[in-house]
């Protein structure tokens, strides 16, 4: 599985990972770290981080603390604090964000609102 | 006071020898109790009701993890303290929970460190450590508010609520028996490329997702589960955790 050498969360042991052989539909909320290299419809919400591995197709709103995406996303994105597109990655929708850090290659197909951080510990309690 | 319960299997000549050293072992540590021997005749669930109703604190199953597979599915409807003497092969369940084989597991007894952990409950049938289905069919797992279905051929769908220790001797903190979740794991065949591969069975990176309550299901028809590799029951199964059920001897090494 493709990781990121820049992502702080890399040694933390990632409590639900969407495979490449299987498929999620619904509304998929958890508190812990996500790692998906599968399919997501509907929506993706965790408190923790989220990394979206290069083969992974996503079409749902995403709501994450920090993402770390490679593959691509099809649907808004709300994150709370840091967002990594590497290269290759696609978003083909609205990104909010706190911090953003874009690779050459990556493509934003939508409007980027920077999110102020005094808004952060707000929007933290109003997602658990 | 203990009930040590001897599995059928240990009837067999070849275990005396370790049977008489246990016996030895448990009268010089002080903790000699009843002794049940199952047979054709004698079965568990009568067994079990007949120690019961003596009043019996502790069941000791003496045998291996179908014999604790056994006494699990009957144990939780009695308030009654599980010890784990291992003696032969498949004693994986033991190894995880820290219990070495033979006599050396005496010692673990007489110390008499007691943990309470989670069992898992597949539609009535209680389980201790995994559900596994083998499915050539799309599996899916209904989850309340989102579905988790299968995309490849041959699938495998493993409930965990702790690793089988058959491998490895690691701590697995994924896999926590007293956190009050179980895991559904993903692992899907995949073919085999290159010429010298052919014959090869590899797996896909596995999925793992954390629950408290799920449904399982089969796209078309019903498929067989096995719990504990030893009891079957067929699909579409109801799957959820049942925190802290079952008050079990541990030994120091114990894998989570």
């Amino acid at each position: 599985m493709a990781m990121f050498n820049n992502n702080p969360e890399k040694n933390k042991e990632p409590e639900t990972i969407i495979g490449q052989s299987v498929k999620v539909d619904g509304n998929f909320k958890s508190e812990g770290n996500i790692i998906v290299e599968g399919v997501v419809n509907g929506s993706l919400k965790t408190t923790s981080s989220l990394t979206i591995g290069q083969n992974a197709k996503i079409k749902a709103e995403v709501e994450a603390k920090n993402l770390f995406l490679e593959g691509e996303i099809k649907g808004n994105v709300k994150v709370f604090e840091k967002t990594v597109l590497k290269n290759k990655s696609k978003i083909i929708g609205n990104l909010e964000t706190v911090a953003l850090v874009v690779e050459e290659g990556a493509i934003l197909n939508g409007k980027c609102m920077m999110l102020p951080e005094q808004i952060l510990p707000e929007v933290k309690k109003s997602t658990k | 006071m203990h009930y040590f319960i001897f599995d059928q299997f240990l009837n067999d000549k070849k275990y005396t020898t370790v049977i008489n050293k246990i016996e030895t072992r448990l009268t010089d540590l002080g903790i000699n109790g009843r002794t049940e021997k199952l047979s054709i005749l004698k079965r568990l669930p009568d067994t079990l009701n007949d120690i019961d109703k003596k009043g019996a604190t502790t069941i000791v199953a003496v045998g291996n993890d179908h014999t604790i597979s056994k006494i699990i599915g009957l144990l939780p409807a009695h308030d009654i303290t599980l010890g784990i003497i291992p003696i032969g092969s498949e004693n994986h369940i033991a190894n995880r929970l820290g219990i070495p084989e033979g006599e050396a597991a005496c010692e673990i007894i007489a110390a008499r460190l007691i943990e309470k952990i989670d069992l898992g409950k597949a539609n009535n049938y209680y389980f201790i450590s995994h559900l596994d289905i083998l499915s050539n069919e799309q599996i899916t797992i209904d989850c309340g508010s989102y579905s988790v279905s299968t995309t490849e051929t041959s699938n495998i769908l493993s409930i965990r609520n702790f690793k089988s220790a058959k491998s490895d001797g690691e701590k697995d903190s994924s896999s926590n028996p007293k956190d009050g979740i179980l895991e559904a794991v993903f692992n899907s065949e995949q073919k085999s490329q290159g010429f010298f591969n052919i014959f090869k069975k590899s797996y896909s990176k596995e999925s793992i997702f954390p629950f408290k309550k799920i449904k399982i299901k089969c796209s078309t028809e019903t498929i067989p589960a096995l719990a504990d590799g030893h009891l079957t029951i067929k699909t579409p199964i109801a799957v959820e955790v049942i925190p802290k059920k079952l008050k079990v001897i541990v030994g120091k090494n114990r894998m989570f």
